[in-house]
């Protein structure tokens, strides 16, 4: 059937222009088309050629998928009136695109001499391993000389870091941290109108028009290309005029009607967004021609009638009568341009088939997490000039201090960040004014000024949308999320969006990024599953989020040193975790010993993936394998061990939690011969303890025995219950005493 | 019908093989006599059928270039015939052979554009260009030659700067103290049983802002040359596509009176929009000599263009019965 109807649309076309009548009158080159209009003849041309290119590459699409050369046919066909913000937008100002941006594509490109968006389309048609995009990874719209990060998303995941790319903008030049872009720069996001539903697409314009609203510039261009449906679920009439049309904060465009009169709606929201700094909507009216994609039979739920019905109103077809009828073009010239652009696909499409593919995994995987230990290493021991540290300090430099709790040196290592690297920012919810729920932050908003410690607004999606925007700019974002479990509003912006971008773009775009996350369980102030959530499953399965947790002070100093060098290093995304119940932990053992307390560490000292710490080194009984609130009950219970039955426990703190250390693991594991894992976390998947056991089951040293302590797999209880489901330290001291006593090698070795 | 493109060469082409190429008495060899004669030039035809090869002459860049043209143009004009052009290009000047044979400029005003660019130059710009290869044997990037013409344009001081991105060559150039510090800090290579570098005979500067006067006298003496849109697409020395159906006539005179003077010309660049947006199914090099036929096989090679990935797969590629590069002379 879809085949079927793409040779339909593509016959009413040539039928057209082969019956059509030329005008009488024939407009010049460089005459408008509309007498109070600014689109011309040449420029209108361009963009129907612009257009019937990206439909000729539409076509070729599915016709390499039925040969099965091609694997993508998601089209842009219907869409094609995007080339007008294609053409009418610099190639410098960001675009963030959704999948139906061929047309749009093409008229941008062509703004860039040298560029060959015809050929760099097929590649990714085909997934050959040189599409300049993502290397062969995907079919993606991008472009790294005009500043097109490609995006995956079919969900409107990218507006909140188009956003967030607004938003940056003045906020670099704000800091001294200009960008290469000029200062009138606007930022462009489009989306279809059934994705203008979804919750990223609201947190996103709602963040836009907040910013706006508090007198920041953020000038984003929402193009919502509204083709009436979503697959197969059609878009109730004028939803789109409904839901923005009328929205304070949020100047609204409809872009409709004959080319010239798209061109001047479109041109008017360019130049509203770009002279007042603020986010502008713009619905452009489109249709969706041959389904959603090659695969969608959209006979199962739309009646010829009506597919025949918007098959009428092609915009390529419309444009064609168009620009005939107004003189701008003899139908014959068109017919020989839609051919020209025929061929020229066809045969760029015969040489694309040949070219190679991705065939090994260590390639496709190479921009996922890339990590050179030495330039990480190298950065992360970076450290302002002792005269700026002094002054920014106010002489009180934390080296000079006494041992200090966890949020006291945490602040210390943030602020020297801040000092060492101009272009980081911090942000999240109360970390300004209020200096963080639990005074982490305390005192850097003044002392750093607001411009660069910041509060936002409660949206964890937008705090995301704010620190990938920001990254993509040069600046180097410490976003703040309060809670562990507020992530879960918000992962798909690290795990669809902020951790894909390296490897979708082929390394070309990065978003770097260390994100703080107050969480984990054993709170005795502020208690339930909200604020002590203990599942890091969905932080593990990000590919490529490097994620650390630092327990005792001068360790997670240590850590936040190399996140923050592998950001900017490399670009990564890191999760910082951060055990709220240790941030104000002083003692270990007994009240008042301040045993969990540490000096602020030298400046050389960095904890680098792979890295591990390790107390009772000598010990060879058993081998405590832990972090963050599961290590002090570990060493608290080695000490009872050690006290009650004699055995000598050594502790292995395992400080990253992706990647895990296993080397280090494996060799201590072979030291002691006995391992037990306790995990603060949830049983099934909810921490790290199955992927140690598994790899030390099937990689590790032989014979040697392995147990487990997990917290419940259950949602973590108000009050004193919340003991029933957690780790605690008689059961970290029970199984290591069943696993030593019941040992092959006996009660000690 | 094939779907072909044309590469126009650029002066370097003309060779003492080049000799007897024209028909003396075509009406396009008259006329062009005709307008030299008037610049107190020697005729056309005389220097082609001169009984030796005279360099003082031939390679006196207002003679070459205008002998240069009458050929390319000559030959595109009987090769294109039953095929349809789908795109032009052209190496330095042979951009001004380009605009003619699209069909964005006349014959005549084609050559007055390339006589008259070819006179104004020779007043211009003291100094000259140095060929050096940027390939191996094979024709594959030789990272070693790469980093050797960086170096040696760094430690210049800005006296040399890259003219023409040649496929597998690097033309730079350099004022005179530019050219004698690019012949001494190049390290001596060979290829193909050519050493380089070598300096181009009576070659200027070209393409570098060292020729800046010349835009101005240019725009100056031909203000009158008609551009029209071309006939078919004219990919520029940046990749630029002007197209016969929105090409601009404004924008193609001041690229030509303008960066395409005074900024390097990226023929790499050009063949490589050619042959992605195009694909065409013969490229055909017309005008004496073959200096491009290489060129084009080198940047099929960085393009891995229908598996080509070295020089014996293009060889034997352009030994089969299909050749996708033509050259229309030797």
């Amino acid at each position: 059937m879809t085949l079927n109807r793409v040779e339909i649309v593509e016959r009413r076309l040539d039928a057209y222009l082969e019956g059509a009548v030329p005008s009488s009158e024939s407009l010049p080159p460089d005459a408008p088309l509309s007498r109070s209009g600014t689109l011309t003849v040449r420029r209108a041309l361009a963009l129907f050629e612009d257009q019937v290119l990206s439909r000729a590459l539409d076509v070729t699409a599915r016709e390499l998928k039925r040969l099965n050369q091609g694997f993508y046919t998601i089209s842009s066909a219907g869409h094609e009136q995007n080339a007008v913000a294609g053409a009418l937008v610099r190639t410098s100002d960001p675009c963030f695109l959704h999948y139906r941006s061929g047309a749009l594509m093409m008229s941008r490109l062509r703004q860039q001499p040298g560029s060959t968006p015809v050929f760099d389309t097929l590649l990714g048609l085909v997934a050959a391993s040189d599409d300049p995009t993502s290397g062969g990874r995907h079919k993606v719209w991008g472009s790294r000389a005009t500043w097109v990060p490609p995006q995956t998303s079919t969900i409107a995941s990218h507006v909140p870091k188009a956003v967030g790319t607004a938003f940056a903008l003045s906020r670099a030049r704000r800091i001294g941290l200009p960008t290469a872009l000029p200062s009138d720069t606007i930022v462009v996001c489009s989306f279809g109108d059934a994705s203008a539903n979804h919750a990223t697409a609201l947190a996103g314009i709602n963040a836009a028009r907040y910013s706006a609203r508090k007198g920041t510039p953020t000038p984003v261009l929402f193009l919502c290309e509204d083709n009436g449906i979503g697959i197969s679920v059609e878009t109730p009439r004028g939803w789109i005029q409904d839901a923005y049309g009328t929205q304070r904060h949020l100047h609204f465009f409809d872009a409709r009607g004959e080319l010239d009169e798209i061109w001047e709606t479109v041109r008017l929201a360019v130049m509203t967004c770009r002279t007042a700094h603020a986010p502008v909507f713009l619905r452009l009216e489109t249709v969706r021609l041959w389904g959603h994609a090659g695969t969608d039979v959209e006979t199962g739920y739309r009646s010829i009638e009506v597919i025949e019905a918007i098959e009428a109103r092609d915009p390529i077809l419309q444009n064609a009568r168009f620009l005939v009828e107004r003189g701008a073009a003899h139908p014959a010239t068109l017919r020989t341009l839609v051919q020209t652009a025929r061929d020229r696909v066809q045969a760029a499409a015969r040489e694309v088939v040949c070219r190679p593919k991705l065939t090994d995994r260590a390639t496709i995987m190479a921009p996922l997490a890339p990590h050179d230990k030495d330039a990480v290493r190298r950065d992360a021991v970076r450290v302002a000039d002792p005269e700026a540290r002094q002054l920014a300090l106010g002489g009180h430099l934390p080296e000079n201090q006494k041992k200090r709790t966890l949020a006291a040196q945490l602040n210390a290592a943030l602020a020297d960040a801040l000092i060492a690297r101009p272009n980081t920012l911090l942000f999240g919810e109360d970390v300004g004014k209020k200096g963080g729920v639990y005074g982490l932050t305390m005192g850097l908003a003044k002392r750093f000024g607001a411009a660069r410690v910041f509060d936002t607004l409660l949206d964890e999606t937008t705090i995301l949308g704010v620190a990938q925007g920001a990254g993509h700019l040069g600046l180097l974002p410490i976003p703040e999320i309060q809670y562990l479990a507020y992530i879960h509003n918000a992962l798909d912006q690290l795990r669809g969006e902020a951790c894909s971008l390296a490897f979708f773009s082929n390394g070309q775009f990065t978003n770097p990024m260390v994100v703080r996350i107050a969480g984990l369980a054993y709170q005795r102030g502020f208690g339930g599953h909200f604020h002590n959530d203990d599942s890091i499953g969905a932080l593990r399965d990000i590919p490529g989020l490097a994620l650390c947790v630092g327990s005792r002070p001068d360790r997670a100093v240590k850590l936040l040193r190399a996140a923050l060098a592998m950001a900017q290093v490399h670009g990564r995304v890191v999760a910082f975790l951060e055990p709220i119940a240790l941030y104000h932990e002083r003692d270990l053992f007994e009240a008042g010993d301040n045993g969990w307390l540490s000096e602020y560490p030298p400046h050389d000292e960095v904890l680098m993936p792979g890295d591990v710490c390790i107390d009772g080194a000598a010990a060879q009984d058993i081998l405590i394998v832990s972090y963050a609130n599961g290590l002090r009950l570990s060493l608290r219970a080695a000490r009872r061990l050690e006290q009650e039955i004699g055995v000598r426990a050594r502790v292995l703190d395992l400080c990253w939690l992706n990647p895990l250390p296993f080397d280090a693991i494996a060799q201590h594991a072979a030291e002691c011969g006995r391992v037990l894992v306790v995990d603060e976390c949830r049983a099934t998947a909810g921490g790290v303890a199955d992927a140690i056991v598994a790899q030390l089951a099937e990689h590790g040293p032989r014979g040697i025995e392995i147990a487990t302590v997990r917290a419940a797999d259950s949602y973590v209880p108000l009050g004193p219950a919340a003991d029933l489901v957690l780790v605690q330290e008689v059961q970290i001291l029970a199984a290591a005493r069943r696993l030593v006593e019941n040992s092959a090698f006996g009660a000690r070795r | 019908m094939n779907r072909i493109a044309i590469v126009c060469p650029g002066r370097g082409s003309y060779t003492e093989k080049s000799l007897n190429s024209l028909p003396v008495d075509h009406p396009w060899v008259r006329r062009a006599d005709e307008i030299r004669a008037d610049l107190d030039l020697p005729a056309i035809a005389e220097l082609d059928r001169a009984e030796r090869f005279r360099a003082a002459d031939h390679l006196r860049p207002a003679n070459a270039a205008a002998l240069i043209y009458l050929v390319s143009m000559l030959d595109a004009t009987v090769a294109a015939a039953g095929h349809r052009v789908v795109a032009v290009a052209g190496n330095s000047m042979g951009w001004y052979t380009a605009l003619a044979v699209a069909g964005a400029l006349s014959f005549e005003d084609g050559f007055r554009l390339v006589q008259e660019m070819a006179l104004i130059q020779e007043r211009h710009g003291d100094g000259g260009q140095v060929l050096y290869p940027l390939v191996d044997e094979d024709w594959r990037a030789d990272p070693v030659r790469i980093a050797a013409v960086e170096a040696a344009l760094a430690s210049s001081q800005g006296d040399a700067l890259h003219s023409i991105h040649l496929g597998g060559y690097a033309v730079l150039a350099g004022t005179p103290k530019g050219v004698a510090h690019l012949l001494k800090e190049l390290p001596q290579q060979r290829l193909g049983g050519t050493v380089y570098p070598f300096r181009l005979l009576r070659h200027g500067p070209y393409h570098t802002p060292w020729l800046a006067a010349v835009t101005d006298e240019a725009r100056e003496r031909l203000a009158g040359l008609e551009f029209q849109r071309p006939l078919a697409t004219l990919i520029d020395g940046r990749g630029r596509q002007h197209s016969p159906w929105s090409g601009d006539v404004d924008t193609l005179r001041d690229y030509t009176f303008g960066p395409q003077v005074t900024e390097p010309y990226d023929l790499s660049a050009s063949l490589r929009v050619l042959l992605r947006e195009y694909a065409p199914d013969r490229i055909l090099l017309p005008g004496p000599g073959n200096t491009l036929g290489g060129v084009l096989g080198q940047v099929l090679i960085q393009e891995g263009w229908s598996g080509i990935r070295d020089k014996a797969a293009f060889q034997a590629a352009q030994a089969a019965p299909e050749a996708l590069v033509v050259s229309l002379r030797r």
